[in-house]
């Protein structure tokens, strides 16, 4: 691990240091610093890749004018944010991919907020810190810095790679600026209620919470003329407000930072006025003992399952619902636009022209999100060996095999609840609407993707079993890694063998086609060799505690 | 003859360069309150992981009455554990964490257990991120003295009790041993293992360096001896056993005493010894003749 070529431990460094301040802040550094590298890395990379592929998709002079009339539809607008200002690099650059980047962005910076801050402190590791001459918003403040710091370095990164593209500076550099405060702002508000809630999980939950809220309030003014003041209530509404290479307003992103800067100083406020393992919200004082679902390993893992479970269900479910309720208007507006169609499929949708192609290229998104999920439960699974809490399993009467299996199969089932609810979620916004799709085509399609996500399963399992450390990144790699291949090749022309590496390559566009049974097979028995090697791994190395 | 709760043959633990544990050879038989001492880092805890089946030994084996320990589903049937940091899950309360231990453990006595959250004075109805480290502590104790389990595994059950606390600890230790429970127990606390243990084995540096009784360890061990005479002073020199020669004064002599006394007691008595006072060496004192010659690691 890079951490064995730094110096001395910091609470070591602490004790001696004149500074005590800046062995904070590279205390806090080195437990966000290779997650940072990694989001401004992607940023700056997809952001190159759309500048550099905007030539060819624009190759046929008729293109930019419809692509131009993208802009009238209200459902393309609720789904990808207003298409405004794609005859230029820029502007097509941020329709394409700033969005994606600012949830990146956001969901990353609030992730790592919450878990160098509340996710410390509820580990009793803050207790050191805050024992030595810095007072607890002071240390706060040392952490917020490096998260914000990465916002900052992505928005860096992001200017110049749109400036070394050659697009306007005025609108590289106010894009580059609104991804930079989206992320600060996202730092603030996960630092809020790290200080209102006094554990990890409900902290991250409400910020997450407060970023898709914004999301959805931006796709209901883009959709909706009547209700655009919503935007200037989102932060994300305030970013396409700002309108880069188009109307390249700066008094938008202004108002971003100020309520940025505001939420901190109330962060700080709270941190001074709470103390040490409280929130400002106390933790329950006590109550009856619930005892349902915990008389094995097994319904203790669907008891531990079922929290998280319902947050991602209500968020994929939230998404994939509207996707159902504007795919008629999508698809008709794409039938009624031929050129159009043609365009979108070179811009990266394929088939978008029926209900079946629709969806069935909005589902095989589906995998990335349910893929973060399985990899988010095995990566919990190993913080309780790792943290200790696991030993209370470990030292009874049951065996390694038994407690991992259990893991697994309450996952792999949870994992078949999101698809599922999402393949419903679809018909019910298409059927709602008034659109065409079979109940079983919809769940056929989401179902699809399910080897992808077990693959996902396997290779986090694998990592538990052999590399522990690497869990995270090796659970994420057939989804969010596969997908992202594939697009790259594609952008780049990579050889076929490149793109064939991606899972995504094999996937069948269910429902439009038949699913594939050579590819699924293939996959899921990937899945298992990987889930048996890696549980035969589990099973003969030392526990982490 | 019977088997033993614990026994480790020729057990060794690697990490990396470092010999956590160096051959460890122990029998702990069944019924025995048992000591575990040693300096920090001497490689107890890596010991009772081992034994635990939660580490995998590099060398030799480790059995828990006569079960292999890497059959944890057989051998934690007849053990309760009792880890040195207590991590709880922290959004379950007390007594939801003692209803999992129990139906997933090795059998427990419900009244007992009742009887001892009150003796231990803990509210379960606390979720456990509320818990203090003390606190945390005793909801692992009150599991693991609840299991009817034959054998207790304890490592340093008591870092975080008060006096208070302590005192039915070692009674709940007693009492264990009343049912014919045997306790494995490692602790800094030397009063502690003076009070309840019938043996204890001292681990330095990955290696045991002894396995005996307290009175047998203290027997081993140099006694400070006071003598005040009258007339001739007595001619200690050379006398097995006798080291520190020392005037105390007018007519006083101290010296130190290690093994029989015999030799020395006939020396003394070719002259007019009119007091004489002999004070055994404190646990204190003896461990720190164990741990203090060589650098822990
Ligand atoms: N997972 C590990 N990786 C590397 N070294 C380890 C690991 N676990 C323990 N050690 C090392 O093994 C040695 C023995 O550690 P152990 O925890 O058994 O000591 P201990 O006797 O329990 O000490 P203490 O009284 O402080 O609890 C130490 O030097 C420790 O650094
Ligand atoms: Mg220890």
């Amino acid at each position: 691990m890079s951490l064995g070529t730094l110096p001395a431990p910091a609470n070591s460094q602490l004790a001696s240091a004149p500074a005590p301040g800046r062995a904070v802040t590279w205390l806090a550094i080195r437990q966000i610093r290779r997650g940072g590298l990694l989001v401004a890395g992607l940023s700056a990379g997809m952001t190159a890749l759309v500048a550099a592929t905007y030539a060819q998709v624009m190759a046929d002079p008729a293109a930019a004018g419809s692509l131009q009339a993208l802009a009238g539809n209200p459902a393309i607008r609720t789904l990808f944010g207003a298409p405004v200002g794609l005859d230029t690099a820029g502007g097509f650059t941020v329709w394409r991919v700033g969005t994606v980047i600012a949830i990146l962005l956001g969901v990353w910076s609030i992730l790592a907020t919450t878990r160098i801050t509340r996710g410390e402190e509820d580990a009793g590791r803050w207790d050191l810190l805050l024992s030595g001459r810095l007072r607890a918003p002071a240390v706060l403040l040392r952490h917020l810095a490096p998260v914000m710091a990465v916002a900052a370095a992505t928005a860096t990164a992001v200017t110049a790679v749109l400036l070394l593209s050659g697009t306007a500076p005025t609108g590289a550099v106010l894009h580059g600026a609104g991804i930079g405060l989206l992320g600060m702002f996202s730092v603030a508000v996960a630092a809020l209620t790290a200080q209102v809630f006094p554990a990890r999980s409900p902290a991250t939950g409400t910020a997450v919470a407060v970023l898709c809220l914004g999301l959805l309030a931006r796709m209901i003014g883009d959709g909706v003329t009547a209700l655009g003041w919503l935007h200037w209530l989102s932060p994300f509404g305030l970013l396409s407000l700002s309108g880069p290479y188009v109307h390249n307003r700066v008094l938008p992103l202004l108002l971003l930072a100020a309520a940025t800067a505001l939420i901190t100083v109330l962060t700080l406020t709270a941190a001074r006025r709470r103390d040490v393992h409280d929130g400002l919200i106390p933790a329950a004082a006590g109550r009856r003992p619930r005892t349902r679902l915990l008389a094995s390993v097994e319904t203790f893992a669907v008891r531990r399952v079922t929290r998280p479970l319902t947050g991602w269900m209500i968020g994929i479910g939230a998404y994939y619902l509207l996707i159902g309720l504007t795919a008629v208007s999508v698809t008709d507006f794409l039938r009624d636009n031929p050129a159009l169609a043609g365009d979108a499929s070179q811009a990266g949708f394929e088939g978008l022209g029926s209900i079946a192609g629709f969806t069935a290229t909005l589902f095989a998104i589906l995998a990335m999100p349910v893929g973060g999920f399985v990899t988010a439960r095995m990566t919990a699974f190993l913080a309780d060996e790792t943290d200790r809490r696991l030993t209370q399993l470990t030292s009874q009467p049951i065996t390694r095999i038994r407690l991992i299996g259990a893991e697994i199969a309450v996952t792999a089932v949870a994992a078949a609840v999101l698809v599922t609810g999402a393949g419903l979620a679809t018909w019910l916004g298409i059927t709602a609407i008034g659109g065409e799709l079979a109940v079983d085509a919809a769940l056929s399609g989401t179902w699809n993707v399910l080897p992808i996500v077990l693959l996902s399963l396997g290779t986090a399992v694998f990592a538990i079993g052999w590399t522990p450390r690497w869990t995270g990144l090796l659970g994420g790699l057939p989804t969010t890694g596969g997908f992202l291949l594939l697009v790259i090749a594609d952008s780049v022309a990579a050889p076929d063998w490149v793109r064939d590496i991606s899972p995504f390559a094999h996937l069948a566009p269910v429902p439009l086609t038949e699913a594939s049974m050579t590819a699924s097979s293939v996959m899921l028995a990937v899945a298992t060799v990987l889930t048996i090697v890696g549980v035969a791994g589990y099973r003969r190395r030392d526990l982490r505690s | 003859m019977t088997v033993p709760a614990l026994r480790a043959v020729d057990l060794t633990k690697r990490y990396g360069h470092l010999t956590a544990l160096d051959t460890l050879n122990l029998d702990v038989p069944a019924g025995e309150v048992f000591g575990f001492l040693g300096p920090n880092g001497a490689g107890k805890s890596t010991t009772i992981r081992l034994l635990l089946g939660l580490a995998r030994p590099t060398a030799g084996r480790a059995e828990v009455f006569g079960v292999d320990a890497a059959d944890v589903a057989s051998a934690h049937q007849r053990l309760a554990y009792v880890p040195a940091d207590v991590a709880l899950w922290p959004q379950l309360t007390g007594a939801e964490i003692l209803h999992l231990q129990a139906r997933t453990g090795p059998g427990t006595d419900l009244a007992y257990r009742e009887e001892l959250v009150d003796r231990f004075a803990l509210d379960p109805s606390k979720p456990a991120r509320t818990y203090s480290t003390g606190n945390r502590q005793k909801v692992a104790l009150i599991a693991a003295f609840a299991t009817r389990a034959p054998l207790l595994v304890l490592d340093e059950p008591t870092s975080g009790l008060d006096p208070l606390m302590e005192r039915e600890f070692r009674t709940a230790v007693r009492q264990a041993r009343d049912r014919g429970q045997t306790v494995f127990l490692s602790s800094h606390q030397l009063a502690e293992v003076e009070a309840v243990c019938d043996r204890v084995a001292i681990l330095r540096a990955g290696r045991l360096v002894d396995v005996s009784t307290i009175e047998d360890l203290r027997g081993l061990h140099r006694s400070d001896v006071t003598i005040t005479y009258a007339g001739m002073a007595p001619d200690l020199s050379g006398i097995p056993g006798v080291e520190a020669i020392e005037s105390a004064g007018e007519r006083r002599l101290r010296f130190t005493l290690t093994g029989e006394p015999a030799p020395a007691l006939r020396a003394l008595a070719a002259v007019e010894v009119t007091a004489l006072t002999m004070r055994e060496p404190s646990l204190e004192e003896i461990f720190l003749d164990y741990y203090g010659t060589e650098a822990t690691r």
